[in-house]
């Protein structure tokens, strides 16, 4: 086997947590049972991936052991860390009139294949089909003079029933308009926009693009009633204890509830509004009130899980509600970038 | 007028004669009595300060001795004054904590991977640190890794730095005796176990103390509001400030970036008193920023906490951390920050 090859396994096999490397090497499906026995997985985990890539290299029954089997090994690892990338969406359309052809699968992949190698001399793509009619794909770039790097590689996954697809973001940002064309041509569309969404959670992402997130949940919470559930109270307490501001607070509880509705919110860590308005205040009277040129703000939220904690927020009396819709569109706009602009 | 208690104060032409008249004829103990029998606010801050303008001390000073004070994130403590320190003796205290250091580290106290037990460490003065001829000069402590080669002559790697001044720090000069130091503040940037075997070094040759500084939200935002009064030819950063809101279970950061120039305009729309900053325009400055917030997104950010203000001047976080970007007002910064360097001591 070629030293680029092994290197190339053993970097792979070595950033698989222990916990998970049994899952993700019977998912690869190329070592057999009994080959994965003559391992022993009690040593070290450097011990252990040294047997492993000696395995590979000893092994019988292959002629060759392909760049390509490294790549699915790579792409199972990710799909299994995919929160360890941050995903771009893109959306593409078809012109009005077009055609609408049955997708298939083997000419997707051989189309976009043949694209990106007629483009640049040295690159590997590879594929693995997964779930819902969905393709993920990892493609390696080099150059028309360098070999690819298979350390960098960017990632697209493409559901094919819908012109939906999220990439990773790849650091060879220079390679993204040839990405987007043979994305578009291979799948028979016509143009291929970026959508202002990205997220490292690719089911959120799924989520929001797919429309996917507003399925109620059948609890028997359900069927408590709002007062008790906001309140936390045992329907037999005592009637003397009053709470103040209840009508307010009961307001604020149904409010927040018609906008974020009952079910888990996708998740997603930032959105970001570019605001160019002009300031505007009842209390502060006169304050720039002569000024013209709008104030250039550039408003970030960031939070483990986004949705959850704006959700919160009125509840808590940090915020009004109902709360902003410039907050509260982003799951069904399907965006966490904005540019806002005085009308 | 003002809603403190504060002894009379007119416009002052001398920052230094001002902090003393602040503190005339009471020691910080009957000042806190005054204030909690008259049910005013338990914080003795004054309510103006002067805006920071280029010192004139620093004109006889090489700009460049100030690069390594510059563009460095440092951790802020309190120092109370040190016993019995001489500014004469550098080369013997270089020699002693050099000495100490590298006991500490054969103890495996303190060892980090890769620790090299080859270092040195320099005492410096620096010049022109300081607010009037009172304040004692600066001084800045390096550790150095020493080159390997003995072939090199050349100085190592600076692995550590930590340095102490007191700017305009008047009010605690005057409470004590000359055989000791008034260096109130001190930052370090480095890793945190050199600062710790520093630090105890120093407290015990000296008899001092360290403490952390925190920043609080509200003298955040005066640093927000009087770096943003300091005049720039050009600004070098966006005006940012973050808030940090209390929510749960997921935490949520709120980060708010404004054109400097659009800052400026701003605050000279909200500033009247000429050459000085006052509590009703930092509380105005703020309160436009949070109304046009609110504005846009609905959410109060005055109940949430202000942890970092980060601007052309200068950078803060709430947890003492500090990094200095223009040296024009390297001394009207540091000036602000001994003040609640002398305060978290008293």
């Amino acid at each position: 086997m070629d030293e680029t090859l092994a290197e190339f396994f053993r970097r792979t096999i070595l950033k698989i947590p222990m916990t998970e490397m049994m899952t993700i090497l019977k998912t690869w499906n190329f070592l057999s049972e009994n080959q994965l026995q003559t391992v022993n997985f009690r040593q070290r985990k450097e011990s252990i991936v040294q047997d492993l890539v000696l395995l590979l290299i000893n092994i019988e029954y292959h002629a060759t052991l392909r760049l390509n089997d490294a790549a699915h090994l790579d792409i199972i690892y990710t799909q299994f860390h995919r929160h360890q990338k941050i995903w771009d969406v893109f959306q593409m359309s078809k012109r009005p009139g077009d055609n609408i052809d049955l997708f298939d699968m083997e000419e997707f992949k051989s189309s976009f294949k043949k694209i990106l190698q007629r483009a640049l001399k040295n690159v590997t793509v590879s594929f693995r089909d997964a779930e819902e009619n969905s393709v993920w794909i990892r493609i390696a770039w080099g150059t028309q003079y360098k070999k690819p790097n298979q350390y960098k590689p960017a990632y697209v996954v493409y559901y094919s029933q819908t012109p939906y697809a999220f990439t990773s973001s790849s650091q060879l940002k220079s390679n993204l308009p040839l990405l987007g064309q043979a994305l578009t041509v291979a799948s028979k569309h016509h143009q291929i926009v970026k959508m202002d969404l990205r997220s490292r959670y690719l089911d959120s992402l799924k989520a929001i693009v797919f429309k996917q997130y507003n399925q109620s949940f059948e609890t028997h919470n359900s069927t408590t009633s709002l007062q008790e559930r906001s309140f936390g109270l045992d329907i037999n307490m005592d009637s003397r204890i009053i709470h103040e501001n209840k009508v307010e607070k009961e307001r604020v509880q149904r409010v927040t509830q018609e906008i974020f509705g009952d079910y888990p919110q996708p998740r997603l860590e930032f959105a970001q509004y570019k605001l160019e308005t002009k300031f505007k205040s009842d209390l502060n009277r006169g304050i720039l009130a002569e000024r013209e040129e709008p104030l250039r703000c550039l408003v970030k939220f960031s939070s483990p899980h986004l949705l959850e904690a704006l959700k919160s927020l009125a509840p808590a009396g940090i915020a009004d509600a109902p709360l902003s819709p410039l907050l509260t569109c982003i799951p069904n706009k399907g965006r966490n970038y904005f540019k806002i602009r005085d009308k | 007028m003002d809603s403190y208690d504060a002894p009379e104060l007119t416009p002052r032409q001398d920052a230094s004669s001002r902090l003393k008249d602040f503190f005339i004829g009471a020691t910080p103990l009957q000042k806190r009595l005054e204030s909690v029998r008259k049910q005013t606010s338990f914080i003795p801050t004054p309510p103006r300060r002067k805006i920071p303008q280029g010192s004139q001390l620093q004109e006889d000073v090489d700009p460049q001795k100030f690069a390594v004070l510059l563009h460095k994130q440092w951790t802020l403590y309190s120092l109370t004054p040190l016993y019995k320190f001489s500014y004469t003796d550098f080369k013997e205290y270089s020699k002693l904590l050099t000495a100490f250091i590298a006991a500490e580290k054969k103890k495996g106290l303190a060892v980090e991977v890769g620790d090299d037990f080859n270092i040195k460490v320099i005492f410096s003065t620096l010049m022109g640190v300081k607010g009037t001829e009172r304040d004692p000069e600066a001084f800045l402590v390096q550790i150095l890794s020493k080159s390997q080669l003995p072939s090199e002559h050349k100085e190592g790697k600076v692995l550590w730095t930590g340095w102490f001044c007191c700017v305009f720090g008047d009010s605690l000069l005057e409470t004590v005796s000359e055989d000791f130091t008034c260096l109130p503040l001190f930052l370090a940037n480095g890793a945190e176990t050199n600062t710790a075997i520093i630090g105890t070094w120093f407290q015990k040759t000296f008899d001092c103390y360290f403490r952390p500084l925190a920043i609080s939200s509200f003298n955040l935002s005066w640093m927000a509001a009087m770096w943003t009064a300091c005049k720039m030819d050009h600004y070098m950063a966006t005006t940012e400030f973050l808030w940090s809101v209390p929510c749960s279970p997921h935490s949520l950061d709120i980060s708010y970036a404004i054109h400097p120039e659009d800052a400026k305009a701003l605050w000279d729309n909200v500033h009247k008193t000429p050459g000085e900053v006052t509590q009703e325009e930092v509380d105005l400055f703020m309160d436009c920023l949070y109304s046009h917030f609110h504005r846009h997104f609905k959410i109060h950010l005055s109940a949430t906490r202000l942890v970092r203000v980060s601007t052309s001047v200068a950078s803060a976080h709430t947890d003492g951390k500090i990094k200095i970007l223009c040296p024009k007002y390297l001394i009207g910064v540091l000036a602000y920050l001994t003040e609640l360097a002398v305060f978290q001591i008293e």
